[in-house]
This record gives C-alpha cells, structure tokens and sequence, in this order.
C-alpha cells in the first residue's frame, strides 16, 4: 500500500489523526520536563553512590561501579549522622505526639464549648499567623539563653506542647465544625463528661486532619535547619540531621574530599519525606489545596 | 446573690478555659510576650548581656547610614517580584499540561511535585554542587550542548538569575494549587461557553481566570509574606548566604546576620520590626484591592 498523504485523509480520519499528534506532542512535553525534574535528584543519587576517587575526578554522570557501601559507612565510619538522626527523630517523635494532642483540645474548646471570650482568643490566636517568625526569633533566642535551653532540645520540643501554631488549631477547629451536633448531644444525654466526648467521640473522628498535621510536622521537624543555626549551632550542641547536612553543604565545595559521602547524607535525608509522601499523597496533596485554594 | 451569680459564671464557663488553657499560656509565653519585648530591644544596643538605650537609633540607622540595606532591598524585591510572577505564570503552563484527561498523567504530577518534598538542605547542597563552575555538572552539559558556561553564584553579575533558576525546581507546588482550582471549576461552564462559540482563549481569560482568582489571591498574599522571609541562601550561597558582593543578600538574611553572627540584637530587632510593618501594610493593600478576586455567586 503506498503511503498517503494528510491531505487524502477522511475528515474523521483527519480528526483522529490530529487527536493522536495532540496527544503524542503533550506526552512529549511531559517526558521532557519529567526528565529536565528528575536530572538533579537523579545526578544526586548517583554521585552518592560514587567512590572516593571519582567524586574528586572529572564531572561524570554515572558510577563505575555502585557503592552501596556508602550509606552503611554514613552510620558507622563516625556517628555523626547517626547521632544526629536520632536527634531528629527524637524532637519528632516528641512533636508527633504533642502537636495532635494540644491543639486538638484547644480546637475542641473552640469547635464545641461555649464560653466567655472565645471570640476574642479566636481573633487573637488567628492574628498571630500574620506575625512573621522573624520578630519573635531574637527575643525567644534571649528567653531560651536566659533559661538556659541554648544548645539543648528544649526549643524544639517544648513551645509545641502548646498547640504547635495557629495554622494547626485552625485546621482542626475547621474539621471538628464539620462533626454533627446530634453525636455529642446523644454521648451528654447519656452522661458523658466533656473530657470523655473529646476523647473518645470527637477525637477518634479528626484522624484524617490529624494525620495531615503528623505528616507535615514531621517534615517540617525533618527539615528545619534554621532554628539549629539559631538554639544550637555551638560545636558541642546536639546536632539535628538538617543541621548536619547544612554544615556540610556551607563547608564544601562541590570539588572538596567526601563529596560522595555529602551525597548520601542529602539522598538519605530526602528518604523519609519521600515515602511518607508516597503513603499520603492523597491527604498531602488535599491538605495544599485545602489550605490553599479556600484561604 | 452575687456570689451565686459569679459561681454559676464560673460554673458555665471553666470548662472552656480549661480546654483552652493551653493555648492562653504558648500564646502569652511564646508569640505575645516575645512580640512586645522585640518591640523594646529595638530601642536598645544590646548583645542580650550588656544593653544600653538608643531610642530611635536602630531605626535611623536602617533608613540612612546602613550601607548594606539598599542592596538588601533591592535584592529581596527583585527576588520577591520576579519569582512570585514566574512562578505563577509557569506553574499555570504546568498544570494545564498535566489537566488532560490521558493515561499517566498522575504520575506526572507525583514526578513534577516530587522536588517541594526535598528538604531545603538537601537540595541547597545539590545544587551548589550542580552549579559549581569548573566542577558542577551544569557547566558541563552546557559545554556538551555548545552553549557558553557560566559561573552562577560565584560571580555577582549571574548570582540572582541562578537563584531564580534553582527555584524554577519546585513549580511543583504551586502546578498543585492550579489543578485545584481547575477542579473547583464547574463543567459546565466551559460546556455553555464552548456551545456559543467561545474559543480555548476566550474560555481561558473569561472562565478559568476569573474562576481561579480566589486562589491567585490567596497564593500572591501568602508567597509575598513567605519570600520576604527567605532565608534559603544560608545553604548554598557564597559568604554564609550573602553571595559574591551581597548579590544574594537578602532581608531575613541581613537579619540573621546582624542578630546572629554580629551579636547585635537590638539592631536586628528593630530590622524584624521594619518587616513586620512592611508585611502588615502589603498584606492591607492587597486586601483592600481586592475587589477583582471573585468568589462566586454563593459566598
């Protein structure tokens, strides 16, 4: 059969065939950007799974062979990383916990108590979301040296066993609105105390809002490395993982020693955040929305 | 009789105080105290043991002998505006792409959002290895491609683009609040618009624009007060985040440095307190131009 030409085409066959060249011209964009994305996290891996000598050599892309090895030496050449996760872990483990809980009661007391002054401390914890966090770094800086928190956990852990921010409590007290009142009404006929209907009515209801709040506070924990430079950056301070990788990236150069081992510290770092995004993208994704499209 | 009165006040009204005790003390402790004393260490020179009172001093400082803030200034508006703006516009493109309705394109939006999730950290070490001039890989597919190389921030001049550059990275997110706000949109209107002839132009400047504008609204305040915070150049930029010449000098940074690393508290304080009436008087201005944001019949 000899070819034809678009000309010669039927105009159903024409419109098919325009359909498939719109489709293979989108997929062909959405590769290349794919690609153009992906290229420096992918550079990244593969630099971390290069050895010593090639990391010092000339710029190459891939590996002459893949040295797993590399994340088993960041946890046991020295503890550093180690540590330093632990550390890490610890502040979110604390906050995991912490966070849920105080600013669920808070968003209780104001989802479904009634009481004197409510409007006010509403207005008042929703004015606080406009005062950006640099004012209030260098007198908490003062309050914690004065204290004596400088250079422990402490500021890390502490100020969220108080709610965890505004943003937070909002999320909830938005979620628990939408509970029907006939639930409670029915557990307080029956003699539940309000302690009880928190915990064990309204509560149990919030885990989709609440597990929102888990997943991004542990990737904010996971990431923060400016209040470590701020609370704890003398050289005998706990370390946080971020922290770790922060100073490794200021006190490098891309040429420097151990630049494969830099690598793995970052990849591993990206790990975590990766899977938790895996496993709730669905939450993570309608949280963004949620807190950005109805603002 | 009053004591009766004041009981039953007590008794209707404890168990909400109770619950909202907690956030009465974080608030008072940990924002409002810390606001006010920011307010009194600016009239101060102080390195948080010594302190001497300045009045006014910290602030005429700012406006007329610091010689660093005119540079400062105009490198977190230029950064402020141009990154904001691109973004939007570019993250729009994004999500368009990934709007139609073909096998895959799910994943493509996990591929394109996958770099928000990267820790600052992580991605500031790989990119100031990427953007290393004789050693980073930038440099070398530009070489392999004929282009001419660069010395990103290792020079002033090509500093701010690289900056705007790396950032291009994470449209990922804002391509997520676009899609929602595509979703929000209803069907139907573009429906009617296509039966009497409106063409994919016509539907965009008069249905996905005007529909969309709550969260352009909302994504321009918020990224506004966001990036005039931007401390992301302490992780990757020359100078402990000043970049060559203070060509990446910005205002959060500026603050860290003089609170932080010169020790000068009270000064810093007051730099805090020129942004927090900065960000306050924008984020009046957008709300009270804010007629062109629709929000629907409904609302």
């Amino acid at each position: 059969m000899s070819k034809r030409n678009y000309h010669d085409l039927s105009i159903n066959e024409r419109a098919i065939f325009n359909q498939r060249l719109f489709k293979i011209c989108i997929y062909t964009a959405m590769i290349i950007i794919g690609i153009i994305l992906i290229f420096p996290y992918f550079y990244m891996v593969m630099k971390s799974l290069m050895s010593s000598e090639e990391v010092v050599g000339p710029v190459k892309l891939f590996p002459n062979k893949l040295m797993l090895s590399n994340y088993v030496d960041l946890f046991t050449s020295n503890n550093k990383y180690l540590k330093a996760a632990l550390n890490s872990l610890y502040i979110i483990l604390f906050n995991i916990i912490a966070v849920p809980l105080s600013a669920s009661i808070i968003a209780f007391s104001f989802a479904k108590l009634k009481w004197k002054g409510k409007n006010l401390m509403f207005a008042l914890m929703m004015s606080t979301m406009m005062i950006p966090p640099t004012v209030t770094q260098i007198p908490l800086y003062i309050m914690y040296t004065n204290m004596g928190w400088i250079d422990t956990l402490l500021p890390f852990t502490i100020p969220n066993l108080f709610g965890g921010g505004a943003f937070n409590i909002f999320l909830i007290r938005q979620f628990m609105k939408g509970i029907p009142k006939n639930i409670e009404d029915a557990a307080r006929i029956d003699g539940a105390s309000t302690f009880r209907i928190y915990w064990n009515i309204i509560l149990p209801l919030c885990k989709p809002v609440l597990i929102y709040i888990m997943v991004t506070i542990f990737i904010v924990n996971w990431g923060d490395f400016y209040g470590p430079l701020i609370y704890m950056s003398s050289s005998d301070a706990p370390r946080t993982l971020a922290y770790v990788v922060f100073l490794d990236s200021t006190e490098s150069t891309a040429a420097s020693q151990m630049a494969h081992m830099r690598m793995a510290g970052g990849v591993f770092m990206t790990i975590i955040p990766g899977i938790l995004f895996m496993l709730f993208q669905k939450q993570l994704i309608e949280g963004v929305t949620m807190t950005g499209s109805k603002g | 009789m009053k004591v009766k009165k004041f009981r039953k006040f007590i008794r209707e009204n404890y168990e909400g105080w109770l619950f909202n005790l907690p956030l009465m003390i974080g608030l008072l402790v940990f924002t409002f105290i810390p606001v006010f004393s920011s307010l009194y260490y600016s009239f101060l020179d102080t390195d948080g043991f010594t302190q001497s009172f300045v009045g006014l001093g910290n602030y005429i400082r700012i406006f007329t002998s610091d010689r660093d803030i005119g540079k400062v200034v105009v490198n977190t508006l230029t950064y402020t505006i141009i990154s904001i703006v691109l973004n939007l516009v570019l993250s729009y493109l994004l999500a368009l792409l990934v709007n139609q309705k073909i096998k895959g394109v799910k994943t493509f939006r996990v591929i394109y959002y996958l770099p928000c999730i990267i820790p600052l950290v992580a991605s500031g070490l790989l990119w100031k290895d990427i953007y290393d001039p004789t050693y980073g890989i930038f440099n070398k597919i530009l070489t392999s491609l004929g282009m001419p190389t660069s010395s990103f921030f290792q020079e002033a001049s090509s500093s701010m683009f690289s900056l705007i550059l790396m950032n291009l990275w994470t449209l990922g997110s804002g391509m997520i609040l676009w899609l929602a706000a595509f979703k929000n949109i209803p069907k139907q209107m573009y429906e009617s618009a296509s039966i009497e002839g409106a063409n994919r132009f016509q539907r965009f400047i008069y249905i996905t624009i005007p529909m969309s504008t709550p969260m352009i609204f909302f994504n321009v305040v918020t990224s506004i007060i966001n990036t005039l915070q931007y401390n992301g150049t302490l992780t990757f930029a020359p100078r402990d985040g000043r970049g060559v010449d203070d060509s990446l000098y910005m205002y959060a940074v500026k603050i860290y440095w003089e609170a932080f690393e010169r020790g000068k508290l009270g000064y810093g304080s007051a730099l805090a307190w020129v942004l927090l009436i900065i960000v306050a008087i924008i984020t009046f201005i957008l709300f009270r131009t804010s007629k062109w944001v629709f929000y629907g019949e409904e609302y």
